[in-house]
């Protein structure tokens, strides 16, 4: 047996080398949530030098952009203008339901919740790998962020937060494959699980007597405690309904552009 | 020592590119994974022992910056340079198309590892197909900035003289010229 070990025993380490890596890496499966002091260190490290780096890129393409190419800038005024209008006729509307919603609210002595506390922060870096979805932002445990905090911008959720170090943080973005949320058809109430795919997502557990169409939108159903109730997550693009089976297959489109994400809101956990 | 910093200030310069230069003008699928590059070279260059310390370093520090799981890529850089290193001494080192083969090889190990891992401890199947349609590009990125790579290096090789077996480059003693 000695001799054995002996003989092989570079084998035996290596061997022994990886079987502990996987096991990490497989415990840490379990904990996705949680940072640890390596982590936390090469995050505070490098926020710096990310932070610098992310500037000096904005500035050069800001002068590109806004002074040396600006080619697009007649077609996009027009563009922008003509959205601008509907956009006003849009607005007109939904004043007059808002005035309802409150008059009708306070006909009901509608409580309402505390509204969660928002902290802007910049995306700073990206993800280092071609298929995981992640984003560093410039905010973290001494602004108050936490693990599990949502993110959102004004056309709707980002992901939310799964690392924390002092001064940055990392999202994971919603079109991630370990990303999943609690979601809701706004049209027909249907609850599902939205899950991302890598690229795009997928709306999962949707009942498939529910008729939902191309084009419906997608919510939060603040199932879960993690989103809060209502936020937009992506509009239908295609439903597949096989002839059996409990469940319709449904894709969607993210309403956000997570590929010009520059500024986002980290949504704060409401004081208990 | 002086190669330890050098690989590790490299990996941290290679990490900043790729998550703060790279995403500003490249595609995902066309960002290369410099640290796998770098990995490779190790595997090729540095002495065993040393090499292995560096790879788990460098799979840690891409682990902080890629995906949401501490230890894929540790796993994944730390299997590949194993491979390479078994390969390693049968192989003629200082070939440059065999470094450029041996990326090319890498990346399609690595993008299995990753495929075998997430789809059997974190099941999350779906990503397996964005790898696989995001390979081709990947090895050509790779087989580019490793190329790029090695011209840079070319270029400052009298700096590196003395070292023997350096991968990729022709061999020189620490007597050479002299």
């Amino acid at each position: 047996m000695r001799d054995f070990l002996k003989r092989h025993q570079i084998s035996l380490l290596i061997i022994l080398l990886v079987l502990v890596v996987v096991l990490i890496y497989s415990a840490n499966l379990r904990t996705k949530t949680t940072t640890t002091l390596f982590e936390r260190a090469v995050l505070t490290l490098t926020e710096p030098l990310q932070q610098a780096i992310d500037r000096t890129g904005a500035s050069i393409n800001g002068l590109w952009n806004n002074y040396l190419w600006l080619v697009d800038t007649r077609r996009q005024n027009i563009v922008t203008r003509q959205a601008n209008r509907e956009l006003r006729a849009r607005l007109l509307a939904v004043r007059e339901v808002t005035l309802e919603n409150q008059r009708l609210k306070k006909l009901l002595d509608f409580v309402e919740a505390d509204p969660r506390k928002v902290l802007p922060a910049l995306v700073v870096a990206e993800d280092a790998s071609s298929w995981a979805q992640t984003i560093v932002l410039d905010k973290g445990l001494r602004h108050g962020v936490q693990e599990g905090n949502p993110v959102v911008v004004a056309e709707g959720v980002v992901g939310r937060v799964i690392k924390v170090a002092n001064n940055s943080s990392r999202v994971l973005l919603l079109t991630d494959a370990a990303s999943s949320i609690a979601g809701l058809v706004q049209r027909t109430r249907t609850r599902g699980v939205v899950r991302g795919d890598g690229r795009e997502l997928n709306l999962e557990f949707a009942l498939r007597n529910d008729l939902i169409e191309v084009e419906d939108l997608i919510m939060t159903s603040g199932m879960g405690g993690v989103f809060p109730k209502g936020l937009i997550v992506g509009r239908v693009t295609a439903v597949q309904r096989n002839d059996f089976g409990l469940f319709q297959q449904i894709k969607l489109a993210p309403v956000v552009d997570f590929s010009r994400l520059e500024e986002v809101l980290v949504l704060m956990r409401p004081a208990e | 020592m002086r190669g330890l910093c050098f690989a590790l200030f490299g990996g941290l310069i290679f990490m900043l590119l790729q998550t703060t230069i790279f995403p500003r003008f490249l595609p995902p699928e066309m960002r290369p994974n410099l640290l796998l590059i770098l990995v490779i070279y190790l595997g090729l260059s540095e002495s065993f022992l040393r090499a292995v310390f560096l790879t788990l370093l460098l799979g840690a520090l891409q682990d902080v910056f890629c995906g949401s799981t501490f230890g894929l890529y540790v796993t994944v850089q730390l299997t590949v340079f194993l491979l390479i290193r078994l390969f390693s001494e049968r192989l003629n080192v200082e070939s440059r198309p065999l470094l450029l083969g041996l990326i090319c090889a890498g990346t399609m190990l690595q993008t299995f590892l990753l495929g075998f891992l997430l789809t059997t401890f974190a099941e999350a199947g779906p990503v397996l197909w964005v790898l696989l349609s995001d390979l081709p590009f990947q090895i050509f990125v790779n087989l580019l900035a490793g190329w790029l790579l090695l011209l840079f290096l070319l270029r400052f090789q009298p700096l590196f003289g003395t070292r023997q077996g350096m991968a990729g480059l022709p061999y020189q003693s620490k007597y050479h010229g002299a």
